[in-house]
């Protein structure tokens, strides 16, 4: 397989990733809005980990966060060029580097664990593997290398 | 002369076949030396995308953890807090002056109640306790606007049991409220069966409660009535955990305060929401 349609490939799961992250994050951020108990399934205690503390950053939930998140990455991943792969590994690593401390926040602080934002999590980590990989391999543009393309 | 001829075309070929070797040599050395440069320009690139992330995880997380635990809140003020036991000296500042019945903390006439489900073992009860709950007491209860309740579902086990059951005789001693604030200074590691008898006496002690009295009546069937009296509350509003924020008007029903436990400001809006109906 050429290295060209690794990449598609890859891009295409990110696009689902992020997709499905965002559904997530919508619903965190909706529940939290709301008010309302979210759906926890899994012995979880989803209630507790979103009215915890640790539920926002300086004022704003960190549902919403994710949520933008997500968007931002979607968006990275239509844009052309080594901008949009640097764009979308920066802001999956560092939502991954987030989640990943929200997750020892739950365990050790929190004593309670939210299925969603474990779902999220894993979103998110999936998302950095991906992108780091396309930020690595993809094949650049043309105009990129100042290399003719040889058929 | 045809001999010739054909040498000559021979050689030509090999010369053209020559110079399209070379020239795809050229383009695969290129090729690879821009793969290699590329190669290179991403590694780069994914440094600064790493240090760019760290440094914005790092400053997410200094953000998120920077309002907990500064020596102002009481929470930090725990290791160097004052009196014989730990929030002795705190929880006396707080209450002095207050009336006190059973679980019920202020003016019996306040024209708003603020109903607390807890659990003397819960980590975030501690939290509300220690930051937000002073700030309460302060400008609703000592006014007069607000009468708290303290409804310890006593849930997570054994020792939130036996910890509900002295808070109840401390109740009956007019003193919940120094006995539940101390405890809450002092709390350890929920289940590890750390509250025993002499570790309650000792914050009954410091509590203003006597402890061999408070002793007895822990023992009786009485001392378990304010535990089932607010799960059968907990239930009626579909409570499941703890801290739960209620507030509503006096001799009315209840409104559930989506508030976090050291959201004071959440809280406050709640109670002047009710008090404005006054």
């Amino acid at each position: 397989m050429s290295s060209g349609r690794v990449d598609a490939g890859l891009r295409l799961a990110a696009i689902v990733l992020a997709l499905v992250g965002l559904g997530v994050a919508a619903y965190l951020t909706y529940i939290h809005y709301e008010g309302i108990k979210p759906v926890c399934g899994l012995g979880g205690d989803c209630e507790k980990v979103q009215t915890s503390e640790w539920s926002k950053l300086a004022g704003v939930p960190v549902a919403l966060l994710g949520l933008l998140g997500y968007v931002a990455i979607l968006a990275s991943l239509f844009v052309r060029g080594e901008g949009g792969l640097m764009a979308g590994a920066l802001l999956s690593i560092a939502g991954f580097g987030f989640s990943a401390y929200l997750t020892y926040r739950e365990l050790y602080s929190i004593d309670a664990i939210c299925p969603w934002c474990v779902a999220s999590a894993v979103i998110m980590t999936l998302l950095a593997i991906v992108t780091t990989v396309r930020l690595l391999r993809a094949p650049a543009a043309p105009s990129e290398e100042g290399v003719p393309y040889v058929g | 002369m045809r001999h010739h001829c054909g040498v000559s075309t021979s050689q030509k070929q090999t010369k053209q076949q020559r110079r399209e070797a070379a020239r795809q040599a050229r383009l695969e050395a290129e090729r690879a030396a821009a793969l290699s440069a590329r190669r290179k320009r991403r590694l780069s690139m994914l440094g600064a995308v790493l240090g760019l992330a760290a440094v914005l995880v790092v400053v997410a997380i200094v953000v998120s953890s920077g309002n907990k635990n500064d020596s102002s809140s009481r929470a930090g003020k725990v290791e160097k807090a004052t009196g014989a036991i730990p929030g002795q000296t705190e929880s006396r500042e707080m209450l002095t002056g207050i009336p006190q019945q059973g679980m019920y903390l202020g003016n019996p006439k306040a024209p708003v109640r603020f109903v607390e489900f807890a659990d003397l073992q819960c980590p975030f009860c501690r939290e509300y306790a220690l930051n937000t709950m002073p700030v309460l007491v302060q400008d609703y209860v000592r006014t007069g606007k607000m009468r708290m309740e303290f409804r310890d579902l006593a849930f997570i086990g054994k020792d939130s049991e036996k910890a509900g059951r002295w808070a109840a005789a401390a109740g009956q001693q007019g003193k919940l409220w120094n006995f539940s604030d101390i405890f809450y200074f002092n709390q350890g590691q929920e289940n590890t069966g750390y509250v025993t008898d002499k570790f309650l006496a000792k914050i009954a002690k410091a509590a203003g409660v006597d402890p061999v009295k408070a002793k007895a009546y822990a023992d009786t069937p009485a001392a378990d009535q304010p535990r089932q009296v607010a799960t059968a509350l907990a239930q009626r509003y579909d409570v499941t955990s703890t801290p739960t924020f209620m507030v509503g008007r006096r001799g009315g029903g209840l409104a559930k305060v989506p508030a976090a436990p050291t959201d004071t400001n959440t809280l406050k809006a709640a109670i002047d929401g009710q008090l404005k109906g006054t």
